[in-house]
């Protein structure tokens, strides 16, 4: 996987220009584009080939990679065809199929932080090819849609060729552009359990939508009858290397009402914790003070 | 290289296309179809918008090979110089167009806008065209005509 400067670095700041775009298709060396028409396949294709495949989902990324000249596969596997779309909900859980678009998931009306992030990707031409699985793969600061999925406590479908394991979102990022996933495994599906409490969503981006995030964040908070918060997540995206849980701000609410003093305690301590990037949108110092800002935007807003 | 078929604006085409090869470039570049133009190649400006079996897609993003079987529109299918969809005839009228850079992705999206939604609100038509860059006209005679259209649409035309 590529670990260079990320893609909207690159493509925000002047690194490439647009004159590479054309030539940079035609000068890799690609042998094999596959198009699998089920998920057996694809996994078959895996095992044959692991590390070797570049995985597209919706290729919104990783056709931008490609065309930028920032990797050149050898082999590529496009799962637009492999049928791993759908939504189904059972006892209150809802299971995602991995290349369901962010379209279909913005349609989605409970868990309401779920479609809303979903909306908050891209444009629309993007979220009809875009894919939820996907989302967990893109560097920060785009992957908003990830960011929901650790505050609602998903868990991530990895399949390999006769065997699944379930992968709990919050392990899943190992750091930047490094995931739990073995060579051979593929994400086919990513569940939501039916989840308590009160959550938002709020993304600060340099224009209101079709933007990468200064910063994302989605909250939860599960009260008692007297208030008390009795459970808490907040997830933000572009503060780190992957989309990540503050779970020393999480801390800070257990055991207290939600009120200024203990929202001023988590603003603060997911401010220390975090470890943003700068780039062309954002530097480090003022991605740091919006975290601040937008926890606590983000808790009052359920507070209230 | 792979051969792919699909149906462009309502006739079959066939092309051979690169394995990488972008969508895009097989429109420009083998079927001549220069209304989709060559913006950012990232998805971010969505100058190069075609609907995919009636859907708004970026064509700079999409493998050619993944065409295979489907049905691709662009500006040109949407209406002809001698008879302009309403959405085309709005545009011409509320001055939409500038440089025209952008002014086929905007129709074509906005086709897709009114297909779903023959009366949307300011605020749908907004989300709807947040894909698609304009750095001429400020937005607001786009906004216009495309409201312009959907109530000239009316009579179902």
């Amino acid at each position: 996987m590529h670990n260079g400067p990320i893609l909207w670095s690159m493509s925000l700041g002047g690194g490439a220009s647009g004159g590479r775009l054309r030539s940079a298709g035609e000068g890799v060396a690609t042998q094999e584009i596959f198009i699998p028409e089920s998920s057996e396949t694809a996994l078959d294709l895996l095992s044959q080939h692991g590390s070797d495949v570049f995985i597209m989902g919706g290729g919104t990324v990783g056709m931008a990679l490609i065309g930028e000249g920032a990797v050149s596969p050898p082999l590529i596997m496009s799962l637009s065809r492999a049928k791993l779309n759908g939504v189904r909900r059972t006892d209150g859980r809802l299971e995602i199929g991995a290349t369901t678009s962010l379209s279909r998931v913005a349609q989605l009306i409970d868990p309401p932080l779920l479609a809303t992030a979903a909306r908050h990707v891209g444009g629309w031409a993007i979220r009809n090819m875009a894919t939820l699985a996907g989302n967990l793969f893109v560097p920060p600061p785009a992957g908003d849609a990830a960011v929901a999925l650790l505050a609602l406590d998903a868990e991530v479908v990895a399949a390999s060729k006769g065997s699944t394991r379930v992968i709990p979102l919050a392990q899943f990022f190992k750091g930047r552009a490094q995931t739990a996933l073995a060579p051979h495994e593929l994400v086919v599906r990513i569940d939501v359990p039916r989840s308590a409490g009160t959550s938002a969503f709020l993304k600060f981006g340099r224009r209101l939508m079709n933007t990468p995030a200064v910063v994302t964040v989605a909250a939860r908070v599960v009260r008692d009858d007297r208030g008390m918060c009795t459970d808490a997540r907040i997830a933000l995206g572009a503060a780190g290397d992957h989309p990540l849980r503050v779970m020393q701000a999480e801390a800070a609410l257990r055991g207290r009402t939600l009120d200024s003093t203990s929202i001023e305690d988590a603003a603060a301590e997911a401010v220390r914790t975090v470890r943003p990037h700068g780039d062309a949108l954002a530097s480090e110092w003022f991605r740091r003070r919006m975290v601040g800002v937008y926890v606590r935007r983000a808790l009052h807003l359920i507070g209230g | 290289m792979r051969m792919v078929s699909f149906t462009l604006n309502g006739k079959p085409a066939v092309a051979l296309v690169g394995l990488v090869e972008s969508l895009r470039d097989v429109l420009r570049e083998q079927l001549h179809v220069h209304s989709v133009k060559a913006g950012c190649g990232q998805g971010g400006c969505g100058s190069c918008t075609v609907l995919m079996d009636g859907e708004p897609i970026v064509s700079c993003l999409l493998s050619a090979a993944l065409a295979e079987g489907r049905e691709i529109t662009t500006v040109d299918g949407i209406g002809t110089p001698t008879s302009l969809h309403p959405l085309q005839q709005a545009f011409y009228d509320n001055f939409a167009a500038q440089c025209g850079f952008c002014t086929a992705g905007m129709i074509t999206v906005a086709k897709a806008l009114l297909d779903h939604n023959p009366h949307p609100t300011r605020a749908e038509i907004l989300e709807a065209l947040s894909g698609n860059l304009c750095r001429c006209t400020g937005y607001l005679p786009i906004i216009r005509a495309i409201e312009d259209a959907a109530a000239r649409m009316d009579g179902g035309r």
